[in-house]
């Protein structure tokens, strides 16, 4: 995360003017490329490159998911499916059908995480980061500081101590082992703070004079103002709780307080040998990754609102 | 039905070494339009938050409409406040902008409704009730704001720079609204500029400040004539007044101001001031600052040739002219110091030309050199 000087985030937008008007209908798209100059079409025709590049890891989970499984198995392996079959959606249901915790149990526990600790985690970000951004109070720089500062451990690091602090506050096996160590996001807390920095004070201050209180100014002045902020925070947290498997090996102990991601996971570790493995892998790969799609289609455009304002890349 | 007492507030900030108001101690009467005017930073913002009551008062007491208010929260002030950049709710319409001060507070629907149209009747604004501000030009955003402080029917309304933002034609555009506004409300208004034409246009009262404190407060035309230092003298009035260094010496004949170049009698209207001056005081403590608004320094050959004025001729070469169209400033340089004048339109005068000036010494600010407090005005509040 560094910040970005102006000239280059001016820039940054109207890389991102262009390409919205890739959204519009293929004629208007011919006329307006037929008045960009070459050096423009030059930087079109790179970046469209670098989307496909990065949109190759994609291309390829949609493909593998279908592929059967001599296809599977091909080396050099290829991207495109030539003879798309449901074969290993069919083979995950089975293989999921059979275990001892049936699939849903695993569904249901991730949907319940996952939402209690989006809530959460919007609740507790833009209320602490209203207030770093807009009260002043003692500590502040304190509490500031030691946010800046645990944004910097790698989650590896920290792996024990939360541990330890799980286990001694005695939550092992419930929900709340899952959700409590995502509540405190310094990332989420941090981006708010910054969004909400470059609202006006003046405006808190009319809403003051006008009658309103905090709880007023909080909900009906800032949650609006703020939700760009609120759809990159939900996009990062669920991403992070959705494909947390940390909660589900170290926090849990019984397989029915496991999330789906840990059994993704483990479908993949514990079959990766077998035949069968690599085709349900395949599959789960891609349903995994579909709820994430849907996530961030519905939020991009917030989402690069937020990160032209608050200055991180 | 609001007056507001200063009693010698101060306001510190945390990690200041100096206040950024000091000492402000003034009464604003009911009904009355006062102007906060001075250079950027010397403390007006803060003075009128802290009369909103968005900033604490580290000294002193504030009364409004005879009520202690140090620590009446900002909403029980019954006070409305314009911003320099509008602050108007971004998710809301126009019409809900200006209702929301009366929502929160419990109005009756119907009286909300009336109270906004009757607003945004009188500001023209009618037609865009149902816009959001992102969709409304400066102007129309600066209107609004404005119709969100009217609807509230305060004891005061608070500006703080609120035609800052505004290009020039619709800043003097606006400017003569809030005057008609105010003349028809009879309320008392506070409000904020570092412009001093916006000060003496617009206030019937202005306070000068600097560097947190009250230089002087007075009605425009008093300011402009009698400015009571230095600095008043130069940031009221454009273009600003001449000021030309020299000591005062007194002769048989009466007090004169001198220096390297000049040598210019004053008249006998200002011996009583000069008293105690030049009686066997040393050089140091007779150095003033002679002022003189740029109308008084004359250049037309009707002047030039006028009795009363023959003595206080002096030579100046022309430096630069800057014509205004009504009239011209004729910019010039005697001996070091720039002298402007402020001459007739088609003045037949050119760049480089050597001319004479006839400077009214019957018009003259005298200020002490150290000081800057002025000497003709130092009699008179004693
Ligand atoms: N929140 C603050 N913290 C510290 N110093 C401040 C704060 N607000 C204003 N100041 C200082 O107080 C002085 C007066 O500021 P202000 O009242 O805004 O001036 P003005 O409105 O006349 O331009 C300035 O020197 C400014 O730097
Ligand atoms: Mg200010």
């Amino acid at each position: 995360m560094t910040q970005l000087p102006p000239p280059k985030l001016s820039q940054l937008s109207r890389t991102l003017e262009l390409f919205r008007s890739f959204q519009k209908p293929l004629f208007l798209r011919l006329s307006k490329l037929k008045r960009v100059s070459i050096s423009k079409s030059l930087l079109i025709v790179c970046f469209i490159g670098l989307a496909f590049f990065m949109l190759l890891p994609i291309i390829f989970l949609f493909n593998n998911a279908f592929k059967p499984m001599n296809e599977l198995f091909l080396f050099p392996p290829t991207i495109w499916v030539k003879e798309p079959t449901m074969r290993n959606f069919e083979q995950l249901f089975l293989h999921a059908g059979a275990a001892v915790v049936p699939f849903t149990r695993y569904l249901f526990n991730s949907v319940f995480v996952v939402f209690l600790s989006l809530v959460v985690v919007i609740l507790v970000s833009t209320m602490a980061g209203y207030v770093l951004s807009k009260h002043r109070f003692h500590f502040k720089g304190l509490i500031l500081s030691m946010i800046m500062l645990s944004l910097m451990f790698a989650p590896e690091t920290v792996a024990i101590p939360r541990y330890l602090i799980v286990s001694s506050l005695g939550i092992t096996n419930t929900y709340l082992a899952h959700i409590l160590p995502f509540i405190a996001s310094p990332v989420a807390v941090f981006l708010m703070k910054q969004f909400i920095d470059q609202i006006p004070d003046a405006l808190i201050e009319a809403a003051k004079l006008d009658g309103a209180n905090d709880l007023y100014i909080f909900t009906r002045i800032m949650i609006p103002l703020a939700a760009p902020a609120v759809a990159t925070i939900s996009i990062i947290t669920f991403q992070a709780v959705y494909l947390d498997i940390e909660g589900s090996t170290l926090y849990t102990t019984k397989e029915t307080m496991k999330t789906i991601g840990f059994y993704v996971s483990s479908l993949t570790i514990n079959l990766q040998n077998s035949v069968a493995g690599q085709s349900m892998a395949a599959a789960a790969a891609l349903l995994m990754f579909i709820p994430n799609l849907i996530m961030f289609l519905l939020f991009q455009r917030k989402m690069i609102q937020t990160m032209l304002h608050s200055g991180v890349k | 039905m609001g007056n507001v007492v200063f009693q010698h507030v101060y306001k510190h900030y945390k990690g200041e070494p100096n206040p950024a108001v000091n000492d402000f101690h003034l009464e604003v009467a009911d009904g009355e339009f006062l102007v906060m005017v001075g250079p950027s930073g010397c403390g007006k913002s803060t003075t009128l938050r802290m009369l909103a009551g968005l900033e604490d008062v580290s000294k002193g007491n504030i009364y409004i409409d005879g009520k202690f208010t140090n620590y009446v929260s900002p909403k029980d002030r019954d006070i409305a406040m314009v911003f320099q950049n509008y602050a108007l709710y971004p998710n809301l319409s126009v019409y809900e902008n200006m209702a929301l001060g009366l929502q929160l507070r419990k109005v009756a629907k119907h009286e909300v409704e009336l109270r906004v149209s009757r607003a945004a009747k009188m500001l023209e604004i009618s037609h865009l009730l149902t816009k959001r501000p992102a969709q409304l030009s400066g102007g129309q955003k600066q209107r609004v704001a404005l119709g969100r402080a009217l609807v509230r029917e305060p004891k005061a309304f608070l500006m703080d720079e609120p035609l800052s933002n505004l290009d020039a034609k619709l800043r003097a555009q606006t400017r003569a609204e809030i005057i008609k506004i105010h003349s028809q409300l009879q309320t008392t208004f506070v409000y904020v500029t570092h412009d001093q034409t916006e000060a003496m246009t617009m206030g019937t009262r202005i306070v000068v400040m600097r560097d947190g404190r009250i230089q002087q407060v007075a009605a425009p035309q008093i300011l402009y004539d009698e400015p009571s230092n230095k600095f008043v003298a130069s940031f009221i009035g454009s273009p600003q007044m001449n000021f030309i260094d020299g000591i005062i010496a007194s002769h048989e004949d009466g007090f004169y101001f001198e220096n390297r170049r000049l040598r210019l009698p004053l008249p006998k209207a200002y011996a009583r001031h000069l008293q105690g001056m030049s009686q066997g005081l040393p050089n140091s403590r007779r150095q003033v600052v002679l002022g003189l608004r740029p109308e008084h320094v004359l250049c037309d050959a009707d002047a030039l040739q006028a009795e009363p004025y023959g003595e206080w001729q002096v030579q100046v070469t022309v430096a630069m002219k800057e014509p205004m169209g009504s009239d011209t400033y004729i910019h010039t340089d005697l001996g070091g110091t720039a002298i402007v004048s402020r001459a007739d339109a088609h003045i037949p005068v050119r760049i480089g030309d050597t001319i004479k000036l006839v400077l009214r010494m019957d018009k003259v600010h005298l200020f002490e050199r150290e000081s800057g407090e002025s000497l003709l005005l130092r009699g008179a509040s004693v």
